[in-house]
Order: structure tokens, then sequence, then C-alpha cells
């Protein structure tokens, strides 16, 4: 009895030392660079260059960050005589690029879901004709590649008057999401018990009251799950908010940082500063949405 | 006719005009957004396809027919450039399926380190790729890389590798960070298909004498195939389509070891002016995506027969 | 006074844009049409009475807090023009712009580079400053040749220069005094014995590293700039015909020193291919290397005691070649054609603006150019800017006044300037690293980017 109790406490043991061995490694490939980020952004530039470099700063200070909230120079980059140290002063733009970024994720985001669901819910329960082809009109659109659209796109936004505003780079973001989010709710949908809908439209709710009072509360993690990825997809892209935006009215991090990185007086610190920061808010997202985003992903991909 | 009448009969599927209306009324918003922003480009581009169009010689755009295909097919960069694609696609698609599978199976396990891990693997998702691409060149930098710097103190190496300098080392160092960008998403939706693999299924295993491998190999992998499907589409037309990543990490070398199809079709636009290629060469990779997609589609389905 | 008036008014004084002006005066009831003749009326009194223009200027991302206090000093100074400022990243300039030109956006003046001028010239989107703006003919003769070439498309100046930096041979003298040699080598071959020195003695693993990396357009420069330091040391003839793909070449011999360096002597870092310009400074700066081509400002960055310990031995010498020759470039304001359709007022507002940016009444110099030289180190065009004592002592801190104004002499812009330009190379900088790296020889490389070129220009 005792020797088969050890020997299964022995396999748990080696079942639990395996599975931490195993998160381990995988969150250190998958969290080594972001932390790597972290740890350049308290370093002095001397400290990086070094060679071997220290993995770990000496002095750790966060004069970069003040910098870039407060435009208080680094001590390492202070005024001497003539010549003042050069800095790359497009990185104190960055805390306003957060917010663009920020408002422009969660206006797609919210439209996306409003007429995503709307859409998928209508295409999931009601027939009518040219479903078929308007359905596979929304999910063939994504074909294009971009480098064919890049330049029409502009135009069109230039031919509205649009260029520089957020709504600009919403109504170019919600063209990119929302055929994701039609597809993935409608099949979350088609999946939801039809009997609860079907009483409550004899009871005579109409069908965009049975979709607010029943189908969207029974549809919430996936509403998350879409909505994750609308903003994520937002918030990442690089392309279009580099040819939609033209100033800081409405230039979104992935163009600031980029123009931070390629500056010849960018310091490596002031990059990793940039970076750090622009992981925050999708921390936050995501600390926010775990528990919805797989259960919002099992329902719909159960039926895939 | 019959099935008409089946359809009225149930109140759930009949679709009486002002549902219909509803319906449509529904669609209008999203269809307007997207077609707004489709069918101009496209017919913009398929003009422009046919059309002489480089932009430093303004006054003089006749219609050329197929011209431009006829050019970018027999273009320098086509056979070396498609080469490289391939390579890269062969090798990232299934690296990314292979880990999101691994970690998949990982956060399926009941311990605290899964909730950890669940949080911490949505991070690379929302990093935008232009950046990942400048953190990632820079950790593989030659000279000052934390990748070398952490080889060599632990002995691993004696001198610092140039690992995006040599084509092998490229192409592999670009198919770490393509893991490390697309892995995760791929993870999350293997994670929410195994999490509907209802348990019956594992202890009906187990009664036949399955053991662990048994029961990945006969339920787990079965059930996972329509999953596995859709991320292995999704990745491929990323590893085609997008080259932003990869090409902020290498700029398309050493030599032409990593110039992608796709940065090709940017460039002709952007930096050659010459939209009419442009638009053709991104035609003729949408083309042979929804060839690749089509026998994947077959394959996929003829393997389900059996 | 009518709300209209007011608005009126506030159109005139500048104080809100046109755009602005329609969505209020839609508020305030009116209609389109009567909206459309009162900005027609303002237009013509603006022509009348010089009153007030809006100029947008559109940069690449460097220095923009120095731009607008500049921009904001001359609204100061101009009461009656208003300056709208975007910038742009500097990596996707060009696509931007090409963009921007394309989708017919406003723009009146802004950065552009001897690298894409034939490009934007030829197709229209930039107008010949010299014909518009009379002062720019005079500046001429005040140049360096290099300068003038890289402003000059058909035979007219397009612009007047922000900054005309050049490609420099740079070396830590540290590591030259450690390894026992007295001066900086005077030529390839000496440099490859004196890179073997400092590797046998185990002062740099690779005492050389250059700018390659493929997307980094500097590589195509430090590439010619090594060519232009040879003997012959010309890619094409007078009327544009290749003479790189001759056996023999400065072409060749540079691309066999460097395939040389790499796989035999190994004294060049193979990290080079992957280098762009920040990480070759920053590994000059963390003393893993001796000797590199950078532009000169980059001097001024690796003397730089708060960011660097290595501060005070980045030393400059002439390019080791026969001739000394290198590669300079100018980066310059530009008008568009737009500009110049918007008629006199414009066009007169435009001119004092890069009076005030770039240019020089009799030997006063605007505070813009000098700005840029003294603050942030940036090579000038002018020749007789040395003669400025502030400027000559700001240089003197970090590098040689007299060894950067030799440079400047001996510079000369990239050869083969063409609208197909970009598309060579694009195509060259790929051939040149399979050259290096061994996968197709010299010859053949060379005889592939003349191939190229012959077809580019038949096309």
């Amino acid at each position: 009895m005792t020797g088969v109790r050890a020997r299964l406490s022995r396999q748990h043991l080696i079942r639990t030392l395996g599975l931490w061995g195993a998160t381990a490694l995988v969150g250190l490939f998958v969290l080594g660079p972001i932390l790597w980020m972290v740890d350049s952004s308290l370093q002095g530039e001397n400290e990086l260059l070094s060679r071997p470099s220290h993995i770990l700063p000496v002095n750790p200070s966060f004069d970069n960050y003040n910098y870039i909230f407060t435009g208080e120079i680094p001590r390492s980059f202070a005024v001497r005589g003539a010549i003042r140290s050069r800095i790359s002063q497009e990185a104190r733009q960055i805390p306003q690029a957060l917010e663009n970024s920020v408002i422009v994720a969660l206006g797609v985001t919210l439209i996306n879901l409003l007429l995503g669901s709307l859409a998928a819910y209508s295409f999931a329960r009601i027939r009518f004709r040219g479903k078929g082809l308007t359905f596979n009109f929304l999910l063939g659109s994504r074909l294009l590649p971009a480098m064919a659209i890049a330049i029409p796109y502009y135009t069109i936004i230039n031919g509205l008057g649009q260029l520089d505003t957020y709504t600009a780079l919403i109504v170019v973001y919600l063209t990119f999401t929302l055929p994701f989010t039609v597809w993935f709710l409608r099949e979350y949908f088609l999946l939801l018990p039809k009997e609860t809908e079907d009483a409550a439209l004899i009871d005579g709710c109409n069908r965009f009251q049975t979709l607010v009072h029943i189908v969207l509360p029974l549809a919430a993690p996936a509403m998350v799950a879409a909505g994750a990825f609308a903003f994520m997809a937002s918030y990442n892209e690089f392309l279009f908010a580099l040819l939609l935006t033209q100033t800081i009215n409405s230039q979104t991090l992935p163009v600031i940082i980029a123009s931070v990185a390629v500056n010849p007086d960018a310091s490596f610190a002031l990059i990793s500063v940039s970076v750090v920061l622009a992981m925050v808010p999708p921390l936050l997202f995501a600390i926010g949405i775990r528990r919805y985003l797989t259960r919002g992903l099992v329902g719909a991909i159960g039926h895939a | 006719m019959a099935g008409q009448v089946r359809r009225r009969a149930a109140p759930g599927q009949a679709s009486s005009h002002r549902e219909r209306t509803y319906a449509y009324l529904t669609l209008l918003p999203a269809l307007l957004i997207v077609a707004g922003f489709t069918v101009y480009p496209l017919v913009y581009s398929v003009y422009l396809s046919l059309h002489r169009e480089i932009l430093t010689d303004p006054l003089n755009h006749p219609f050329t027919g197929l011209t431009n295909y006829a050019q970018v097919l027999g273009s320098y960069y086509l056979v070396s450039s498609t080469l490289s694609t391939i390579i890269f696609a062969a090798l990232a698609v299934p690296a990314v399926l292979a880990f999101g599978l691994a970690v998949a199976l990982l956060l399926n396990q009941s311990f605290a380190g899964s909730a950890f891990l669940r949080v911490v693997i949505l991070l690379p998702w929302a990093m935008p790729a232009v950046i990942s691409g400048i953190v990632w060149r820079w950790i593989f930098n030659g000279d000052y890389g934390v990748l070398n710097n952490l080889l060599s103190s632990l002995g691993i190496i004696h001198q610092y590798i140039p690992w995006l300098s040599t084509p092998a080392t490229a192409r592999a160092g670009l198919v770490v960070a393509q893991v490390w960008r697309e892995g995760p998403l791929a993870a999350i939706f293997l994670l929410a298909a195994l999490q509907t693999i209802p348990r019956e299924l594992y202890s009906a295993a187990k009664v036949d004498g399955g053991g662990g491998w048994s029961a990945f190999r006969h339920v787990t992998l079965p059930m996972l195939r329509p999953t596995l499907s859709i991320v292995l589409i999704y990745e491929t037309i990323v590893a085609v389509v997008t080259f932003d990543l990869v090409y902020v990490m290498t700029g398309g070398g050493p030599g032409d070891a990593t110039s992608l199809i796709s940065w090709y079709a940017y460039t002709e636009v952007f930096k050659f002016v010459n939209l009419g290629h442009g638009a053709a060469l991104a035609f003729l990779i949408a083309a042979a995506l929804v060839v690749v997609i089509l026998i994947y589609l077959r394959a996929l389905r003829s393997e389900e027969l059996y | 006074m009518s709300d209209l008036d007011v608005l009126v008014n506030a159109l005139n004084a500048g104080r809100v844009s046109r755009r602005e002006f329609v969505s209020r005066g839609i508020a305030l009831g009116l209609s389109t049409t009567v909206l459309g003749s009162v900005l027609a009326a303002c237009a013509q009194t603006a022509q009348k009475s010089g009153g007030p223009v809006d100029l947008t200027f559109v940069t690449w991302s460097y220095g923009i807090d120095t731009i607008k206090s500049n921009i904001a000093k001359f609204e100061a100074q101009n009461p009656n023009t208003t300056v709208a400022f975007q910038d742009f990243s500097w990596l996707n300039y060009h696509d931007t712009m090409v963009t921007r030109f394309v989708g017919k956006t406003p723009t009146d003046l802004a950065y552009s580079s001897d690298h894409w001028l034939q490009e934007w010239a030829a197709a229209g989107w930039l107008a010949p400053l010299e014909d518009h703006f009379s002062q720019v003919r005079s500046y001429r003769a005040d140049y360096f040749p290099y300068v003038t070439s890289g402003m000059t498309y058909n035979g007219k100046v397009y612009g007047i220069p922000y900054y005309a930096d050049t490609w420099a041979f740079l070396y830590n003298a540290d590591h030259l005094q450690r390894a026992g040699l007295s001066g900086p080598p005077a030529t390839w071959d000496e440099l490859t014995e004196q890179a073997k020195t400092i590797k046998s003695k185990g002062i740099a693993n690779y005492p050389v590293i250059l700018l390659f990396a493929q997307d980094d357009p500097g590589s195509i420069e430090v590439w010619t700039s090594m060519v232009f330091s040879r003997t012959d040391g010309h890619l094409f003839d007078s009327s544009f015909h290749p003479v790189f793909n001759q056996p023999g070449s400065a072409a060749a011999k540079t691309i066999d020193w460097i395939s040389g360096s790499l796989r035999d002597t190994k004294i060049l870092d193979p990290a080079s291919l992957q280098s762009q310009e920040i990480p070759v400074v920053k590994g000059m700066e963390s003393g893993a290397h001796t000797f590199t081509i950078l532009e000169t400002y980059n001097q001024a960055e690796l003397n730089n005691p708060g960011v660097n310990k290595l501060a005070g031995n980045f030393k400059m010498a002439p390019m080791p070649g026969e001739t000394q020759g290198t590669v300079g470039y100018v980066r310059f304001y530009a008008a568009t054609g737009q500009l110049i359709n918007r008629g006199a007022d414009a066009v007169g507002a435009a001119g004092k603006f890069l009076e005030y940016f770039g240019g020089k009444t009799g030997d006063q110099f605007s505070p813009v150019v000098k700005r840029w030289a003294v603050e942030n180190g940036l090579g000038f065009g002018w020749k007789s800017l040395w003669n400025d004592a502030e400027v000559k002592t700001a240089f003197n801190k970090w590098g040689d006044s007299a060894m950067l104004q030799k440079n400047q002499e001996l510079a000369r812009a990239k050869d083969g300037l063409t609208k197909f330009y970009p598309s060579w190379d694009v195509f060259s900088r790929t051939e040149l690293q399979k050259a290096y790296l061994g996968q197709v020889s010299t010859q053949d490389a060379l005889k592939a980017m003349a191939d190229k070129w012959n077809e580019l220009q038949k096309a």
C-alpha cells in the first residue's frame, strides 16, 4: 500500500516538475524579449553597450521614463558647452500616441461588436436572398493584399477629407476586422440553443429584442473574444496608420516608435522605454479578458 | 416547395418579409463599410494592372493588356523570392502549429502555472509587428545581442555568432520570431478546441488500453483537426501575405535569402513607383494563395473520408 | 457685426482654416454656395493685399522640437504666414511622400534628398527652385560641388540645403595605440595589415565594421564611397554607361576587398551585413571595433562623453584609397508643384520661409542653418560657413574641422542618380551581398548589375 502511494506521489512529483519546467521554458521564450526591454529601459546607454553587457541593470534609473513624460533630459544627456547631446525628441510624443492608439482601438472594438453582432445574428438565423453571396463577399474581401489597396485607401480617405483623423483609422480598421467578427460570432450564435429564441419570438419579441435580451447575454464570452481580436489588430496596425496619419493628433504608437527607432540620435534605452509603455494597455486588456477569451473561443470552435 | 412549407412551419426558421427587411438593415452598415473599401480599391487595382502606370512617367498611361503580369512573371526576383517565401512558410507554419499545440496542451493542465501562462501568452500578440522585428533584430545582433551574451555566459558558445548574417541562421532566426509572434494565437485557438473534447472520449480510450500517447493520437488529434485546419490556413496566409516582421528583422538579406514575394509587391509600388507592376503582382499572389487554400481544403477533406 | 463677418475676419487673420471655416459656416446655417463665394472673395483680397498665407511643411521625424521652435520664430517675424507642420518616420518617408503626392494632399514645402530628386522631379511633384526664387541662383557659388550636383535635375537647382554630410573613415585611436600603430591607414591594403595586427593582438576580434544592412539606404553609399576612394573610382562614364563591370575596375577591387576581409582574413565583422546606421555607431561605442565608415555627424555621437565612456578616442582620417574620394549627400528643402500653382502670394511667403530656414543674406547665414550645425553637429553644404568662428569651435569639440572640410572638398554625389536609380539600388544591394558572401563571383554580380542598369535605361 505505502509502496503504491509512494509511487503515485513520485509520479505526481515528476508530473508537477515537468509541468513547471515546461511552463518556465515557454514563459522564458514568450516573456524573454519583453523582460529584456523592461531591463534595458532601466539601464543607461553606457551599461547597455558594455561588453559583455550587464544582463541586470547595475544602477537602475527611471531617467528615461522621466524624459518621456516631463521632457527632463536624462543625466547622461546633459548639456555641455556649445554642443547639446543629441536625444531623440520624437520619444516625447509617446504618451500622446499611446492615447491615440487606445482611443482608436477601443473605438474599433465597440463599433465592431455593435455592427458585427447585428449582422452575424441575421446571418445565423434569418433566411434571405443573397445571404451566401454577401457572407462570402465579406470573407473574400480579406484576400486583397494590403499593398494593392494601400494607395486606393489613401485616395478614398483623402477624398473624404478625413486624413489625420481618428475616424479614418477607425473606419479602415473596421473593414479589416468586421469580416472576422461576423464569421466568428455567426459560428457562435449557430451553436446557441434555438429553443429559447423561438420562445422569445413567439412571446412577441422581435429579432432585435431577441438578440439583445436573449442571445447577447449568452454570447458574452464570444463577444469578448471577437472584441479582443479587433482591439489587438487595431492596436498593432502599422502600414495604414503610417499612410493615413500626418501629425501627433492621430499618429499611433507603432508609427511613433518606428520613427524613434530609426533616428540616429535614438538611444537603445529610450527605444526600450517606448516599447515597454506600448505593452501596458494590451497587458491590462489581456488581464481583463483572459477568463472570457478561452470560453468564447471554445464555443465558436466547438462548432467549426 | 417542400422546403418552403417546412420553413414556414418552424417559427425560428421562418423568414417573413419583416424579418428579411430586418436582416438587410442589420447587414447594411457592415456591408457598406467593407464594400466601400473593397469594390473601389479592387476596380482601381485591376485598372492599374492593365495599364502602364509608372509615376516617374506621369503623362504616359496606355492600356497594355496583360503586359504587367508578363513582366512581373519574368522579373529577376520572381523565382528567388518565391523560393524564399516557400522555404519560410514551410519552416514557419509547422513550427507555429507545433508550438501552439504544445503550449495548448500545457495550458489545458490545471495547475497554477497555466493560469499565469494564459495571461503571459497574450503579450506577443499585442506587440506591433514592426516593433517585434526591431526587438528580435536586436536580440540576434552579432555584436551586443542578448542571445550571444546569454549563450556565451552559459558557456555554450565561445564566440559571438552573427545570426542574421548567414542565410541558414537568418532563416532560422526569422522562424523563431514568427513562432514568438504567431504561436500564442495558435495556442489560444487550440486550447479552446481542446476544452471542447468530451472527457468520456478519454475514458473510453483508457478502457481500450490506450495510454497518454495513444489517447493523444486517437482522441486529441482527430478532435483538433478542424481547428488545426483553420490555424494551418490562417498561418499560411500570414506567412505569404504579411512581410513586416520579416522585413524589419533582416531587410530581405543576407543576399536574397529572406526576400519574400510580398515584399516585392510593396517595393514595386513604393520604391519602384510602378503601380501597374505592384497591382499585377498583388493579384498573382492572391491567386496563388487561393490555389494553395483549395489544395489544403481538398487534402484535408479527402483525409477525413478515410 | 454679423456672425459671418466675425468668421470672415477670423479667416483672414489666419485664425481658422478654410475647412474649419466651412464647417463653422454650415453650423451658422449658411449654404455652401454662399460660403464658396465668401471664400472666393477672401482669396481675391488675399491676392491683392498680400494677405495671410498658410504653408504646409513636411519633414522626416528628426529634431522635431527644434523644427517647431524654428517655425515659431519664423511665424513671429512673418505674422502673415502660418506654417502647418507634419513629420514622418525617416525610414518610411519616401513611401509616405509618394502616397501623399499621388493623393494630391496639400504640400507646399518638404524635405527631399539627392536620391529621390530625379524621381520626384520627373513625376512633376517638385518645382525647380531657381525658376521661382531668385536668391537660389546666387547661393550656388558657395556650395561644395557635391551639394550642387545632388540638388540639380536637368540642369536646374531644386533645393536649398537642410544639411549636407559626407561619408568619412573613422577609427578608434586607442586601439591603434595599443597595437603599436603610428597612424591610420592610407590604402586599403594597409588597412588590411593594420586590422590583422589588431586582431592578432586580441584588441578587436573584428576590427572593421561597415554599414551594409540591406534595408539601410546608407549601405549603397558606403560601398560607393569605397569605390570613389580608389583610382578611376567611377561607376559610370559621362553618358551614364556602366564602367563598373570592366575587369579590374575600382568596383571589382572594392568587392574583392570586402569579401576577402569577410571570409579570408576575417577582419570584417560578419554582423556588418545586418548592421544599419545605429548598430554600427553602437558597435563602435562599445569598443568592439576599430575602423568604420559613417556620416561625419556620427563622430559627434561617438565622442559624446555623456553617452559613451570611450568618447574622445574616435578620430577621422581621409578615406584609405589613392584618391581619398568619398560620397557626399545633401538633404534639402524643396518646393512642390502645388505651391507654385497657388500663385504669387504663396510663392512669396515660401521664399521668405526658405530664406529663413536655409538661406543667407550677404555673408550672414540664417539662424536655422547655424543651429543644426552647432547644436546637432550636422554637416552643411556651404563653403563659407566654415569661416564662422562659432561653427568651427562647435565642430572642433568632437572632430577636426580641417579634416571635415577636406572631406567635403573631395566628396562627390553618388554616381548614377537617375529616375530609375531606386530600382537599380534595390537590385544591386542584393547582388552585392551575394558577392560578399561568395554566393556569386564578383564579375557575375557586376555583370548582373550592369545588365539591370541597361535594361532600366532602355525602358
